[in-house]
């Protein structure tokens, strides 16, 4: 199908009988004697699509199940005798940490033994062209 | 060529597998007997790969142990780093600079080094009832985050969440040999800090590592949240006044895997796993835009 004229050639060939002769191809359908007429399809007999729905907000859940998180936090925090504050401060690596650790860490490999940076550095090429390897591979075309 | 290619992701998975247990539980290479080595008074820093060190004589400088334990019964007037071992300070040794350990012990620390950091952060949350309250504010933190990137990306999520499902092998081999890529390109990475630019590039890859964990997360939430809550036909998807929508499905999700990370041990298994499913699906679908990462070549026809 070409063009809009196709389209209402394929809908009512009798209605628009002089279509094949400006159209090769429906003129050639036409001569085989194919039905290529478009079919009702059934959408409820198709299975549901992911994107059926989708889009709803369902914003009294998000808001609920946020709210009752947060209040059992501060019950559990106020029942622990602590504050969100001192806690993340104890549990989350400090800026001092991270750049001390990599200073460290980046003078220690300059003197790791030959044979570990060797290995590191085979390591580092094996596992890289398994990730493009792996990357290559396309993915499953689901429409959504 | 075709059976090769069939058998590259369960090897990779496998490989990926051994290697980050390698990586997580480093103790496993600490061996059993060894010589210790007796550092010697010097002003140089001290570098000790698969030894354990015992600290007699003062040294100036930094000392730095992998795969090793550290006996330090003298002064180590700098840092100490020590991964993969554990660290016991006996009197009169002492650490002037910071004391950093991973995958270790430490004994005797207490007003003997300058600052102790941990490498593995969950550590410094001992209390049982703090760990629940650290979990169920990150868990907050996921829900907000969740929410925000499904708003700005829900087409995008709903592609990934599938492929989850469609290609959960792929997603998880993929998940685990980019975690394994992202840390051995840090270590080459860190090679370059003493020529500044291991800096820069340290953290974009961190910063890359961050982006595609979240999106991935959220990606695996929605994947979940559809597993267990997703309308099956359409006259239940009408019936439905809120469980609907990407949204819901995410938080569903965010709370089917919360619930499970309060479970101890089991939990930050299971939120492992997780992660690496999210990394990978995030990277296969190149964060739900269904792009190639890499142009295919081919020769112009005329």
């Amino acid at each position: 199908m070409k063009s809009e004229s196709c389209q209402r050639y394929l809908e009512d060939p009798e209605a628009n009988p002089s279509h094949p002769e400006t159209c090769a191809e429906c003129a050639f359908f036409a001569e085989i004697g194919a039905d290529v007429s478009p079919r009702p399809v059934a959408i409820e007999a198709l299975p549901l699509a992911p994107w059926e729905g989708a889009r709803h907000r369902a914003w009294p859940l998000v808001l609920g199940i946020a709210l009752a998180l947060l209040v059992i936090a501060a019950a559990v925090f106020a029942a622990a005798g602590t504050t969100p504050a001192q806690v993340m401060r104890r549990i989350f690596p400090n800026l001092d940490l991270i750049v001390s650790t990599v200073r460290l860490l980046g003078d220690g490999l300059q003197h790791a033994p030959a044979g570990l940076q060797i290995g590191i550095g085979i390591c580092f090429l094996v596992v890289n062209t398994v990730f493009v390897l792996l990357l290559r591979r396309a993915p499953k075309g689901i429409d959504v | 060529m075709f059976r090769i290619a069939r058998l590259l992701v369960p090897l990779t998975t496998i490989a990926a597998l051994a290697v980050i247990g390698m990586l997580l539980l480093p103790r496993g290479a600490a061996g059993g007997e060894r010589t210790p080595t007796h550092l010697t008074a010097t002003s140089h820093n001290q570098y000790l790969f698969g030894h354990d060190a015992i600290i007699e004589q003062p040294v100036h400088g930094n000392v730095q142990v992998y795969f090793g334990n550290v006996y330090v019964h003298n002064v180590i007037d700098g840092d100490l780093l020590v991964y993969g071992g554990d660290v016991t300070v006996h009197e009169p040794g002492r650490v002037t600079g910071k004391l950093i350990h991973g995958g270790g012990s430490v004994a005797g620390v207490e007003g003997r080094a300058g600052h102790v950091y941990s490498m593995s952060s969950l550590e410094g949350a001992t209390a049982t009832l703090t760990t629940t309250a650290v979990v169920l504010s990150l868990l907050f933190v996921w829900l907000v985050t969740a929410v925000i990137v499904t708003l700005a990306n829900d087409r995008e999520i709903r592609y990934s969440s599938i492929e989850i499902r469609g290609s959960a092998l792929h997603c998880f081999a993929l998940g685990l040999v980019a975690l394994t890529s992202f840390v051995l390109t840090a270590i080459v990475f860190s090679y370059l800090v003493p020529f500044l630019i291991g800096i820069p590039l340290l953290a974009a890859l961190g910063v890359l590592a961050i982006l595609t964990k979240i999106y991935g997360m959220v990606a695996v939430f929605h994947a979940v949240g559809t597993l267990v809550a997703g309308s099956r036909t359409r006259e239940q998807l009408a019936s439905r006044k809120w469980l609907r929508g990407d949204i819901a499905m995410v938080v569903i999700g965010v709370l089917i895997l919360g619930a499970i990370r309060m479970i101890p041990v089991v939990g930050p298994v299971v939120w492992g796993g997780a992660s690496v499913f999210g990394v990978g699906v995030a990277l296969a679908t190149k964060f739900g835009r269904r792009e190639p990462w890499f142009l295919a070549w081919r020769p112009a026809e005329a």
